[in-house]
């Protein structure tokens, strides 16, 4: 069905990791009683004058820099003026005729290829509150109401849905990675629109349908697949796409008409007379510099280039900014790379998950395993001091326990059995107090060797090298 | 005003009129709008629009939240409300 271009783009809204909201000192959290974070600023109380939060817009100017945009010199705030009751004041604050960025473009990773997309513009917003309808009434919670929130709005230039959820999945990681959001689609601090548009190839954009509720990237593929099949087979049969909004129904894998009034809305914009406009300095534009961390795509690259981690090791890392930072940390302080890597998403993980932790507490002073811990049990395990299954024992004491590997090890006596030196006199004692097995090994049959084994490793309290005992079997039977 | 321009202000603005309203409102609305039109003589053509009465440094404010125990208060100012929610006729 390539009859059809497919023009689509995406809307996404990130909720800010400010402390409080953008305009008033209400605390801006997730899950607390309703009404509990509320003011006169945030519920509109009449006379009340919004203060701008300067981390909000600190934020906001880290994603601008970071998606390539046009800094603005002179932003200015505006106010949409709409009647809906997740808003109490009648308008929204917003930023209409100059947005903190313009323009701009981020770089991605779609199947084997980089693609870039464009972007509008970016601007920052008030967030609305929450209603539960039931029955007869609406329940207005206005603890959401003025958080805020950063709208990103690219160019109508994804070909696919699945373009559009790879994007999404990188700008989420990256947004993670700068520590402006912490991208939970669920709780909603990430939430994503598209508009989806088609025509006949070399006619432009389509009139174009926007589609809503995609609250997980894995919907925003499937909504988009279905939404341009829906349109082509308007088309085909000689319809007409209707300029709209639908929903996306998850359980039923429908988009569905929101059957919205005809007349297009006007939101008649004008400035926000209680807002001057933000002219940032040089001194301003410096800090935003300044607080640019590497992007996870360009860190992926170096760790592949520059560590020679295998492509899924370098993705596995680069998720999570504190599991990257703590990986280069570890590689810094003398581990082994590949070493490091393997025991991050295995061993580590396995104790991050029992113990209730994140792989993005990693490094944060709460986890027992830091950088350090984890360098020197891999030192240990490198230098031969220790074998595989003492480091795994001692990992997990170190979440048990919160002590330095070294120490665990030392207390419980859980060195490799000495030297080869005492090892050999070891294994040599077993061999003498069993005649038959050593019999049989020599006679070629392989059985009793693992009896041998276990025997050393129990009068070793499992310290020996497994390794290392089966090569001493070897030799002393030969 | 023309009538269908009138409906839509009004929808806009969430108002209901009758059919007689609406022949009353075009008539006043319109009478409202030729008054104001004067102001559409004056030339403004090399003007930048003036936003602000007085533009200042730029105003922010530290991220740090402010105490305000006053939220149970400011809820109970609604018409209506329940278990902290601020109650409304169904909007759905
Ligand atoms: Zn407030």
């Amino acid at each position: 069905m390539a009859e059809y271009e497919t023009f689509i783009g995406l809307e996404i809204h990130i909720q800010l990791l400010t402390e409080t909201k953008i305009f008033c000192g209400c605390k801006s959290k997730f899950g607390d009683e309703p009404n509990s974070n509320v003011c006169p600023v945030c519920l509109g109380y009449p006379g009340v004058l919004p203060a701008l939060n300067e981390e909000a817009v600190r934020l906001s100017y880290i994603v601008c820099r970071a998606m390539n945009c046009r800094l603005s010199e002179n932003a200015m705030f505006e106010r949409k003026n709409y009647f809906y009751p997740d808003l109490t004041k009648n308008y929204q604050i917003t930023q209409f005729s100059n947005p903190f960025g313009r323009g701009g473009a981020f770089e991605y990773e779609s199947g084997d290829e980089i693609k870039k997309i464009n972007f509008h513009e970016i601007h920052l917003e008030e967030d609305a509150g929450k209603m539960i309808h039931q029955g007869g009434k609406s329940l207005c919670d206005y603890n959401r109401a003025g958080t805020c929130l950063l709208e990103i709005v690219t160019e109508p230039e994804f070909k696919t849905g699945q373009e559009a959820e790879d994007f999404l999945q990188a700008f989420r990681r990256t947004v993670r990675h700068l520590g402006v959001c912490d991208g939970n689609m669920e709780e909603g601090s990430l939430r994503c629109d598209a508009n989806i548009s088609i025509n006949t190839p070399g006619m432009g954009l389509g009139r174009k349908v926007e589609v809503k509720n995609l609250n997980s990237s894995r919907f925003v593929k499937k909504a988009l697949g279905y939404e341009r099949k829906r349109q082509e087979k308007v088309i085909s049969s000689g319809g007409i796409i209707v300029q709209e909004t639908r929903l996306w129904d998850e359980d039923r894998s429908v988009t569905r008409s929101m059957r919205s009034k005809e007349q297009a809305h006007d939101y008649r914009y004008f400035p926000e007379p209680d807002l001057p406009p933000f002219r940032p300095d040089k001194n301003f534009f410096a800090m935003i510099e300044n607080s640019l961390v590497e992007l996870p795509l360009t860190r992926r690259q170096r760790l592949v280039e520059c560590l020679k981690l295998t492509p899924d090791q370098a993705d596995y890392i680069c998720e999570e900014k504190a599991l990257a930072d703590f990986f280069e940390k570890t590689v810094g302080l003398g581990a082994d790379p590949q070493l490091s890597v393997k025991w991050l998403m295995g061993n580590a993980a396995k104790e991050l998950n029992r113990t209730g932790f994140q792989k993005a507490d990693l490094g944060s002073e709460g986890c027992p395993l830091s950088a350090e811990r984890l360098t020197e049990l891999l030192m240990m395990l490198a230098d031969n001091k220790i074998h595989g299954k003492i480091a795994a024992k001692t990992l997990t004491a170190v979440f048990d326990e919160n002590k330095n590997p070294a120490a665990i090890i030392k207390e419980n006596g859980w060195e490799n059995a000495a030297d080869d030196g005492d090892l050999k006199v070891i294994v040599q004692k077993i061999l003498d107090e069993n005649p038959k097995a050593v019999e049989q090994i020599k006679g070629g049959d392989e059985k009793p060797r693992g009896f041998i084994v276990g025997k050393v490793m129990a009068a070793t309290k499992g310290t020996a090298n497994p390794q290392s005992v089966q090569s001493l079997i070897m030799k002393l039977t030969s | 005003m023309e009538q269908d321009d009138l409906i839509i202000t009004a929808a806009q603005a969430q108002l209901e009129l009758s059919a007689e309203e609406e022949g009353r409102l075009a008539a006043a609305v319109t009478e409202m709008l030729d008054y104001f039109s004067k102001m559409s003589e004056v030339d403004v053509d090399n003007l930048a629009p003036t936003t602000h009465a007085l533009v200042t440094d730029n105003a922010l404010r530290t991220d740090t939240p402010n105490q305000n125990n006053n939220q149970k208060e400011l809820v109970d100012r609604a018409p209506d409300n329940e278990n902290n929610f601020i109650v409304i006729p169904n909007v759905l």
